[in-house]
């Protein structure tokens, strides 16, 4: 098959974003998650991904007026068990009547899986089983996919370094031919020793990261970087309060690097009805 | 100058085409570079970035790559009046980088500073900055959107077409050459090969269109000797590919350009700014763009 190939005018670019459903957030991105693009957002276990990518996908069944994108969602999940209980509490609140029936789940257990849930994903994309398109993508998380059968040799290295670009091809591909967001969660790995980042490499704004007090690098090194095309990081720091003697947590959220977007960083919360963004 | 009537009888039929390095110098000294938006970046590179050749610009994520690719896109369009070459781009993005919105603020940065340097420019010229719209900048962008290697060889191929008809287009970037040829190639001589035979058309339309080719490239860690070292994606065979080779780094909390690779350039570094603009100096009280 020729593929057809056509230049096009910058201006008739699709400019959509989705709302990640607060506004301080959204201010910080401006407007949202781009479409057509993959984002990646990394963190340490409960810093906030999973939460955070639930609400996307009730935020993607908002109409455009209100940064929706008036779509259905595909969730690939590789961490166990599924969130359904906290997805149907934060559920209540959407304004659709059956937000759930609109939220397709898959699990992945390995990358090939990942891979081949992807290309059958590809009919659920042309032809939605309900009246509304597909056009939100979430992996939560990459890194869970590559926890095992890889070693730390050059030529496991090399092959898992050939998976990232064929899923990321993938991904970005359905992002282009659908409109969709891509929104994919990463882990992240203590750095040891002075140098900087993760095998003394800096990327994007920060020299270093930092979570629960250590410094961290997002999961899966240099390879995987270049798969994304944004990266935020979520972090997390437990305080103690000297009045009252009782510990919050505090989180923040960084863009780390992004083609559309400046340094910058925004404290949040996670209260019952979501993910919120704190003004100061 | 007046040299160059005395090699006339060179272009006899057995050498047809062929110049006198006297002539090529001339030449060289005639044609107009391409800003990059940062004074001591353009000084470096002679100028700016250079057109009949194929720059090689590499850097982890999140340096600035797409950043420039997307200034240089923009910057190609400066009208002649204001130093620039009045031209249009060609942008393959084959990794969704490239963002209109951004696009539309390099090229309002481009505009602001053009008037700023230009207020003395009468107002009815066409080339007022004035007068000029961003939105104008982006719609003189020919952008592609490949999504495998297939399609990005089709791109390569069809471009040399495509330049046939659009004579204005003074440069082309793509963005980055590799992130589709580092999945699992069955057959690597094949993959060999293809990059071979692309960056051979690529010379030949920078050559052929006088126009800069500008290839953005990954870096990846290789295993050497028992450690980890950078270097730049697909390996040596693709190093010859390009006539420049510029890597971007961190130097502590600075971005600096490097000259890896030019065979006319010194090697040298410096240090460049990503502001909402665009690319910048990092020394604030230069201008950008010099009246010629």
């Amino acid at each position: 098959m020729v593929p057809v190939i056509e230049p096009l005018n910058p201006l008739h670019l699709p400019p959509q974003k989705l709302t990640l459903g607060c506004p301080v957030l959204d201010r910080l991105l401006r407007g949202g998650l781009p479409v057509g693009s993959v984002t990646e957002i990394a963190g340490e276990s409960a810093a906030g991904k999973t939460q955070l990518c639930l609400q996307l996908l009730l935020s993607a069944l908002l109409p455009p007026s209100r940064g929706g994108l008036s779509a259905s969602s595909l969730f690939i999940h590789s961490e166990f068990p599924f969130p359904l209980r906290r997805l149907r509490s934060l559920s209540s609140s959407a304004s659709l009547e059956n937000p759930l029936d609109h939220i397709f789940v898959a699990a992945a257990h390995s990358p090939y899986d990942l891979l081949s849930l992807l290309a059958a994903a590809d009919s659920l994309f042309a032809c939605p089983p309900t009246h509304l398109p597909v056009r939100l993508i979430v992996v939560d998380s990459i890194a869970a996919l590559f926890r095992s059968d890889f070693d730390n040799t050059p030529s496991d290295l090399k092959k898992r370094s050939f998976l990232f670009f064929k899923i990321a091809a993938k991904l970005k591909e359905q992002a282009r031919r659908f409109g969709s967001v891509v929104v994919v969660t990463n882990q992240v790995v203590d750095v040891v020793g002075s140098e900087e980042g993760a095998n003394g490499l800096r990327l994007g704004n920060y020299a270093c990261l930092y979570s629960s007090g250590r410094r961290v690098s997002p999961a899966l090194g240099l390879s995987w970087a270049n798969c994304v095309n944004t990266r935020l990081f979520l972090s997390r720091s437990d305080e103690v309060s000297n009045s009252s003697g009782l510990s919050r947590t505090r989180r923040r959220m960084q863009v780390v690097f992004a083609p559309h977007l400046p340094e910058g960083s925004s404290e949040f919360a996670i209260v019952r009805d979501g993910v919120f963004g704190i003004d100061h | 100058m007046s040299r160059t009537s005395k090699a006339r009888n060179l272009d006899g039929p057995a050498l047809k085409g062929a110049q006198t390095a006297w002539d090529m110098l001339s030449e060289e000294q005639m044609q107009r570079h391409i800003t990059t938006g940062c004074e001591e970046l353009d000084a470096i590179l002679g100028g700016g970035i250079h057109c009949k050749e194929v720059t090689e610009i590499g850097g982890v994520p999140g340096i600035g790559k797409t950043q420039l690719g997307m200034q240089l896109a923009i910057n190609v369009q400066i009208p002649v009046d204001c130093g620039g070459l009045n031209g249009k781009a060609v942008y393959i993005d084959t990794e969704g980088s490239f963002m209109a919105e951004r696009a539309h603020q390099i090229a309002e940065g481009c505009i602001s500073d053009l008037s700023i340097n230009f207020v003395h420019q009468r107002k009815d010229s066409i080339s007022c900055p004035e007068r000029m719209e961003p939105n104008n900048f982006l719609a003189n962008i020919f952008y592609f959107r490949i999504c495998s290697y297939t399609e990005q060889i089709a791109a390569i191929n069809y471009l040399e077409k495509f330049l046939e008809e659009q004579k204005d287009v003074k440069i082309v970037i793509i963005d980055s050459i590799t992130f589709h040829f580092r999945q699992d190639f069955d057959d690597l001589a094949l993959r060999t090969r293809v990059l071979g035979g692309m960056s051979l058309k690529l010379m030949k339309c920078a050559k052929k269109h006088s126009l800069a080719v500008v290839l953005l490239n990954q870096v990846t860690t290789k295993f050497v000797e028992g450690s980890f070292q950078l270097s730049l994606a697909l390996g040596d065979s693709w190093s010859h590919s390009s006539t420049n080779r510029i890597i971007l780094y961190w130097n502590g909390n600075e971005r600096y350009a490097y000259i890896d690779k030019s065979p006319s350039l010194r090697s040298a570094s410096a240090p460049f700014l990503v502001t909402s603009k665009g690319i910048r100096n990092v020394t604030s009280h230069c201008k950008r763009v010099r009246m010629m």
